[in-house]
């Protein structure tokens, strides 16, 4: 019987231990976030070539900031723009950890797809940022902002496990 | 003696079976802490998300307009060998230019015009093989602008430009030097 009573004493003291451990385990993932991407961005396309198309513009001043995890990782992207006009594309580069994958096309409803993959895991937990490329485009035929309204993309970056 | 090795027996099954207890008692320590680990773990597997972050990026697009004539002079010249004996009219025609445009703006049709108000002689210019759109009429240029593509809506292309200068042997020699603008506007 006594056995069994330093025996539940023990089960009591691991437990906690361990209870201890998962709270700083997810403490730290708080603390850090896995994941983060930069302001908001407007992109203006304002001129074009007579028989071509319009002049695509390219924004490079953003960071996608994110972590290694537990397990090896991937990051996707997908897109939200219910009256989509023009072409959006995003690239990751200079990427620290892990691999980017080809430029992607971003289209209203999209499936999130490999934006960055084969993230190593931890350690080091320190932060890391890569570069968001971002490409706009438009031809004319697809018509102006005046008339059909500006493109806004709310760009869903997401870390997961791969 | 007998009583001795009975209590030694006695001691030895004690012990034995305190010591099953033991180890009953750490299988089931052993099989609650690895169960909450598994759990623990199991929250990172595969599929896991680890974090999700969005910004917003806005595209806009301007009206734009834009136009280009391929070469910057065409020149006309009627001669001797644009002459028929007995006709007044002569003519020549050139081919070798071309417009080209790109609009983004819905309605629009191309004029055209000249800033020469009093030509001596004639000269009108004709869409050929439009990309988009429909040629209007053969234009006799003046300083009023007319049609000359309709129906180019939102899009780029090219036509190729036909002039056609026309002088009558009554109207003697000289020269017209034109300024012809092409306008992408409403239609």
């Amino acid at each position: 019987m006594n056995y069994r009573i330093r025996n539940k004493g023990t089960v009591l003291k691991l437990t906690l231990l361990l209870l201890a451990l998962v709270c700083t385990f997810f403490t730290q993932q708080i603390a850090a976030q896995p994941i983060t991407v930069g302001n908001n961005i407007t992109m203006s396309i304002t001129t074009g070539v007579a028989g071509g198309t319009l002049t695509s513009v390219v924004n490079t001043a953003r960071t996608l900031t994110y972590r290694r995890q537990l397990a090896i990782a991937k990051i996707t992207v997908s897109t939200s723009c219910p009256t989509q006009s023009f072409t959006l594309k995003v690239l990751a580069t200079a990427v620290p950890d892990g691999i980017a994958a080809p430029e992607v096309t971003l289209v209203n409803g999209m499936p999130a797809t490999d934006f960055v993959v084969n993230i190593p895991v931890r350690p080091p937990n320190t932060a890391r940022s890569c570069t968001l490329r971002y490409t706009a485009s438009a031809t004319f035929s697809q018509g102006n902002s005046i008339e059909d309204g500006n493109d806004v993309h709310t760009v869903t970056y997401t870390i997961l496990a791969q | 003696m007998l009583e001795s090795l009975h209590h030694l027996g006695y001691i030895h099954r004690l012990i034995s079976h305190h010591f099953c207890q033991l180890i009953v008692g750490l299988r089931k320590i052993l099989a609650i802490e690895l169960l909450t680990l598994a759990l623990v773990l199991g929250g990172v597997a595969k599929g896991q998300t680890y974090g999700t972050d969005f910004h917003r990026v806005t595209v806009q697009v301007s009206q734009v307009t834009v136009v280009l004539v391929s070469l910057g002079t065409v020149n006309l010249s009627i001669s001797g060998a644009n002459a028929v004996a007995g006709q007044n009219t002569m003519t020549v025609t050139d081919l070798s230019t071309s417009f080209l445009w790109g609009t983004n703006v819905s309605q629009r049709k191309v004029t055209a015009q000249t800033n020469l108000a009093a030509p001596l002689f004639t000269l009108k210019v004709l869409a050929v093989n439009p990309t988009q759109g429909s040629a209007a009429p053969e234009v006799t240029l003046s300083t009023t602008a007319q049609d000359f593509l309709i129906n180019i809506g939102k899009s780029s292309g090219t036509t190729q430009l036909l002039y056609t200068g026309v002088a009558l042997a009554s109207q003697g020699t000289g020269a017209d030097a034109h300024t012809v603008t092409f306008t992408v506007t409403v239609q």
